[in-house]
């Protein structure tokens, strides 16, 4: 046959493979892929509580009480949602292993009946796109929530361009063996043990330590940060919840780590302003 | 692979040189009893010497510490290390080619071990066998005084009501604990198995440097005591990552813990070294990169990465020793240094360090998976592209552990993304395993019970990994028993119980006997239910807020800590068990043949025991590895109904 | 039969040792005995919560141990590190009654200097905001004369009111006349009163650099005995 003759007929080029969906229905034939399909499925859900589990853990002592909180939140129950097919399948192999493909406990080593599948390039390339497609998911997710989070605590914002004033307040955090306390320098040289903060109203911290390594971690309010020696990290939130909650040390600094904690109470700006007064202090910016 | 193809012997006459008194000379009379003798008397005489020359009452003009005590310490910590190197006879050697002296055959011979008996475990001796055992025993101790330090801390942790232990010397008991278990855990599968079995494995006689072998292992037990004194004077108050500058404010017992990681980087490096090159030089003939066994490729890849990360890990206490006793201040920031150098010094290495752990421990699994399941391992190519995608990246995610430290913010979002994809060579370990495990019947024995173990563990510890990797959520699992939780998931969950599965495997080779099925299997699943009671409950922990390496904390976590002590007691329990069942097994077990599981490895084609030289004729390789099962029904089924399939759908 | 046996004795042996050391370890590390507040038989009057009992406890400070005083018991590592260094005399380990006035009377033998952190120059949680020093009622000591501190903080443990007490100690000048013993002839001498809530367990430590180490917070500011404590409201 001349090269034009090929070209103008085109025939269908003959082939012993049978169309992609075929193949997979033929596969589907086969009783164990049936089973740890099904398998998977029902794991899947047997897992999927944990998504909202993980919340109700976490929220036990009145979090979420600020944006980023919530957007941790979210994080975290998306990410239950999407590692849960290939951990259901994982398990479903596992379990299928032991009850479908049953086991042989002998002395002697079994006859060798089992199939030599030396490779098969569907399931590689598969479960190659799908795990990498899962990542890629997740990080894209993280990298658009990491920049949000960012934005919500004003981490793009260095410390002599804190807006001042009545729209934010300004703490600076001191870690030191083993206590937190916070000034606020925008009222006459307040300092106290306590944190007091307004709700609704942007804060910014500026944490350092005046000796070892320490970690101002503010759990309700999502706000952790390292407090350095010698240094001046900074972060930021804005609660959108009244309460009292916890702030504490999660970074190991010498005998009484687990006493360096405090509280933060997020009151309404009368009451905030009222302890201002109490505490001796008087708005100066 | 196991075919042996007739070989060519060839001899040649070398000239010896001459042999002068008995073989070994004056290595005859030196052994584990001379090192103490060398190790404690050099320590003495230093730390003697050291406190006539510093004044009495003198203290540092920086910190007014008392520097006298640090002086002496560190003299007698150095003085240990030399004395027992040199009682062990570690520098016989060199001193020898110093003084021109050859070594002979027979002296070669006697170093390792020939016709010795038991005696030769307790010398200087070369044989990797020997050494294997030996980093067998010393894994064990080392784990057994991680474990003891565990169940202490699980109990404080349990007592919520009180405090069992005084805050600081609970402090000290969490920095010991995790740093013996990581010694433990790096050796645990490279130290024993690295050594007895990859030569075998591989078809040598023994390994590329048979006394940078033996010396490996006496640094690694002249580094243990250095950490056990440190208990006694103070503690390690920081943790096992010893953050500066809390550790300028710790105890003395500050530089026994700098001394052992000191002598233990120089340890592995040497280790390293020695596997690195016996893999890539000494492999039997026709054993091409494509038919090495992946154990090979997975101690390569952990020697590759210690060989890189464990140096940064040796000159961030070195210079933190410094600090401490020498009044630099790299690490001060009140003096000019930074604090966030060291942390980046320390995760350099502490990243890739759990890689060194995990990968041998997942490559052991895929030895025994095809043994076990009698079908080839799935997909041999795509493991190796997982172990070198992991060995790849491993350098590249330190700062994953920095989140939270306000060093570099910007630099967080490409460690998300490198921390994020090193989740997928792992995961292509998963399917290889997954894959061998794929419509085969399993012959169910105690190592094969490790890998499911290990494979549930791996995916918990993998996926909250996950979440760990991703900036926002690690803003508040950071510094949480989270973490906690998550590591042990992935370092005890898939390297203790790999550890476990790979000692079972390989136990009839190594000791002649078989590990007692029952007994054993009882001590593994005891540990595994414990073990997720424990670290499980940790995780809620995590969740509702505790921090870690607290001793105290508020009533809402008492419930988890209940939890996780009884889970923890019952991993003590079941580790006994273990312990027991190898104690048995060991002394009055039956003997086995050479090949137990039927293996078409190189290792188990050698006798039990196995003789000094190997193997007596050097094996040739022919055979793909993992070359088991039958043929697959399912593909005659296709080939044979395709053309009707195609018929009655139409296509033509 | 054997194996059982073999593996029942790994068990006990492991529990065994295990169970020994630890029980060792935490009977040689218990806290200094309780030095209770005592009730003095008055009541006082407060601002917030009405008229309450009164209780007093003496507390010093030492610079250094010595033939008149001796140092707190501690294991031979301890004491050997800690010789020469100030601590509080006679117990760490402080009991108070719950709803109740309390007086606590320092007596500060040691001399001091410039305090890192000017917030514990100042008297914060007392019943009125001031301490009594001398004689004469301060709210606070000057940052570069600070002796020592006396802090108290929360213990991790929400149920329990929040609690915190810090009381600057001043520093006796560096030319004060010393007995033969080397402590000065005339003490500062503090006195703070505080009201206490409903029962609860706290700690306390001191927030000046007193000891050695890194940034003076070592040694003896890190060890229970010395510079540091629980402080106990008990119903």
């Amino acid at each position: 046959m001349t090269m034009t003759q090929a070209s103008q007929e085109q025939p269908e080029s003959p082939t012993n493979r049978p169309p992609s969906m075929h193949r997979f229905k033929n596969w589907m034939r086969r009783p164990y892929a049936r089973h740890v399909m099904i398998w998977t499925v029902v794991i899947g859900f047997l897992l999927l509580p944990l998504c909202w589990l993980l919340l109700a853990a976490m929220n036990q002592t009145g979090a979420p009480a600020s944006e980023i909180m919530q957007d941790i939140e979210t994080t975290v129950f998306v990410f239950t949602l999407v590692s849960i097919p290939i951990t259901a399948f994982v398990f479903a192999v596992l379990l299928y292993s032991l009850i479908g493909w049953k086991r042989i406990s002998s002395d002697e080593p079994p006859m060798q009946e089992n199939p030599a599948i030396f490779t098969n390039r569907i399931g590689v390339v598969l479960w190659t796109v799908v795990t990498s497609a899962l990542a890629m998911f997740l990080v894209v997710w993280g990298m658009i929530e990491l920049a949000q989070i960012t934005a919500n605590s004003y981490g793009t914002i260095s410390a002599n361009e804190q807006p001042g004033g009545n729209q934010s307040v300004i703490v600076n955090v001191t870690g030191q063996q083993w206590v937190w306390t916070f000034a606020y320098p925008q009222t006459d040289g307040l300092v106290s043990d306590i944190l007091y903060l307004p709700v609704d109203k942007p804060v910014y911290f500026n944490v350092t330590s005046k000796d070892v390594i320490h970690n101002f971690w503010a759990v309700e309010l999502g706000v952790k940060i390292d407090a350095n020696p010698g240094a001046v990290t900074t972060a930021g939130v804005t609660p959108n919840k009244l309460g009292t909650f916890n702030i504490r040390c999660a970074e190991l600094c010498g005998m009484h780590h687990a006493y360096m904690e405090t509280e933060v109470r997020v009151v309404t700006q009368e009451q905030f302003d009222s302890w201002v007064r109490e505490m001796g202090g008087r708005r100066t910016s | 692979m196991s075919s042996v193809a007739p070989a060519h012997v060839h001899s040649a006459e070398v000239p010896q040189p001459a042999q002068h008194g008995k073989p070994g000379g004056i290595m005859r009379r030196l052994n584990f009893g001379t090192g103490l003798i060398g190790g404690i008397g050099l320590a003495i005489i230093a730390g003697v010497v050291t406190s006539q020359f510093v004044p009495s009452g003198y203290a540092s003009p920086v910190t007014f510490a008392p520097m006298e005590g640090e002086y002496v310490y560190l003299a007698v910590l150095l003085g240990w290390v030399i004395g027992f190197m040199a009682g062990m006879g570690a520098f016989v050697g060199p001193i020898r080619w110093m003084l021109g002296r050859e070594s002979t055959h027979l002296d070669a011979e006697y170093m390792a071990g020939k016709d010795l008996g038991r005696s030769r475990y307790w010398k200087y001796t070369t044989d990797h066998k020997v050494v294997g055992i030996q980093y067998l025993i010393v894994t064990f101790i080392v784990f057994g005084f991680g474990g003891l330090l565990a169940m202490l801390i699980r109990t404080e942790l349990g007592a919520t009501w009180t405090e069992v232990f005084s805050p600081a010397f609970y402090n000290s008991i969490i920095g010991t604990h995790g740093i013996a278990m990581i010694i433990a855990m790096i050796i645990a599968v490279s130290g024993p198995l690295g050594n007895f079995i990859v030569p075998m494995m591989i078809g040598a006689r023994d390994m590329a440097y048979p006394r940078l072998n033996a010396l490996s292992i006496w640094l690694l037990v002249a580094a243990v005591p250095c950490l056990i004194s440190s208990l006694f004077l103070g503690g390690i108050q920081d943790g096992w990552s010893a953050y500066q500058p809390l550790a300028s404010q710790a105890p003395i017992g500050m530089l026994g813990y700098q001394m052992t990681i000191i002598v233990f980087a120089i340890s592995t490096g040497i280790a390293s070294v020695n596997l690195m090159t016996t893999i890539l030089t000494m492999r039997a003939k026709g054993m091409s990169w494509s038919r090495t066994p992946i154990f090979v490729y997975g101690i390569f890849a952990a020697s590759l990465m210690g060989l890189y990360a464990f140096p940064f890990y040796q000159y961030s206490q070195i210079l933190s020793l410094s600090d401490r006793v020498f009044n630099t201040s790299f690490f001060n920031p009140l003096e000019g240094g930074s604090v966030w150098l060291y942390e980046n010094l320390f995760w350099l290495l502490g990243h890739p360090e759990v890689y060194v752990i995990i990968i041998p421990t997942a490559a052991v699994l895929m030895e025994i998976l095809p043994v076990f399941m009698r079908k080839p391992l799935f997909s041999f190519n795509f493991a190796v592209a997982g172990i070198v995608g992991v060995v790849a990246l491993s350098g590249l995610v330190w700062a994953h552990h920095m989140y939270m430290t306000g060093w570099a913010p910007a630099v967080n979002y490409p460690f998300m993304l490198s921390t994020e994809m090193i989740s997928i060579p792992v995961g292509f370990l998963v399917l290889v395993v997954i894959g061998t495990l794929w419509r085969g019947t399993s012959w169910s024995r105690l190592p094969l019970m490790a890998v499911y173990a290990v494979v549930f563990n791996k995916m918990i510890g993998g996926v909250t990994g996950i979440y760990l990797s991703d900036v926002p959520a690690d803003q508040y699992f950071h510094g949480s028993m989270f973490v906690v939780a998550h590591f042990h998931y992935m370092l005890m969950g898939a390297g203790f119980f790999g550890a476990m599965g790979g000692i079972a495997f390989y136990f009839p080779k190594m000791t002649g006997k078989i590990l007692d099925e029952r007994y054993g299997s009882i001590g593994l699943w005891t540990v595994f239910v414990g073990f997720q009671l424990t670290f499980g409950s940790m995780f809620v922990a995590g969740l509702q807020g505790q921090p870690r390496r607290v001793l105290q904390f508020d009533e809402q976590f008492d419930i988890s800590n209940w939890i996780s002590t009884i889970g923890a007691y019952t991993i003590g329990v079941g580790t006994l068990i273990f312990l027991g069942a190898i104690i048995f097994s060991w002394r009055d077990g039956p003997m086995v043949s050479g090949n137990p599981w039927a293996s078409k490895s190189l290792e188990w084609q050698t006798p039990t025991p196995v003789p000094l030289e190997n193997f007596a004729v050097l094996p040739v390789v022919t055979e793909r590895p993992y070359n088991y099962g039958v043929p697959d029904p399912y593909d005659e089924e296709l080939r044979a109904h395709d053309g009707d399939e195609l018929e009655s759908a139409g296509a033509r | 039969m054997k194996k059982f046996l073999v593996i029942l004795a790994t068990v006990l042996a492991g529990v065994l040792v295990v169970g020994g050391i630890g029980a060792v370890s935490s009977i040689s590390q218990e806290e200094p005995p309780v030095l209770a507040a005592t009730l003095d038989g008055t009541t006082m009057d407060t601002p917030n919560n009405g008229t309450l009992p009164h209780a007093t406890l003496d507390l010093s400070v030492y610079p250094n141990s010595s033939d008149a005083v001796p140092p707190p018991k501690a294991g031979p590592y301890e004491s050997a590190w800690l010789s020469g260094q100030p601590f509080y005399h006679p117990s760490t380990t402080i009991q108070v009654p719950a709803n109740s006035v309390v007086t606590i009377n320092f007596t500060q033998y040691d001399s001091g200097g410039q305090i890192y952190n000017p917030f514990f120059a100042h008297v914060h949680g007392s019943m009125d905001g001031t301490m009594t020093w001398n004689g004469k009622s301060v709210k606070n000591v000057k940052s570069d004369s600070v002796g020592h501190t006396f802090t108290v903080h929360q213990y991790p443990e929400s149920s329990q009111p929040y609690f915190f007490l810090s009381v600057p100690l001043p520093m006796n000048a560096a030319n004060a006349k010393t007995d033969k013993a080397g402590y000065p002839v005339d003490p500062q001498k503090i006195s703070v009163t505080f009201v206490t809530g409903e029962a609860g367990t706290y700690v306390w430590n001191c927030e000046f650099p007193c000891g050695d180490e890194y940034q003076e917070f070592g040694g003896p500011m890190q060890t229970r005995g010395w510079m540091a404590g629980t402080f106990e409201v008990v119903a």
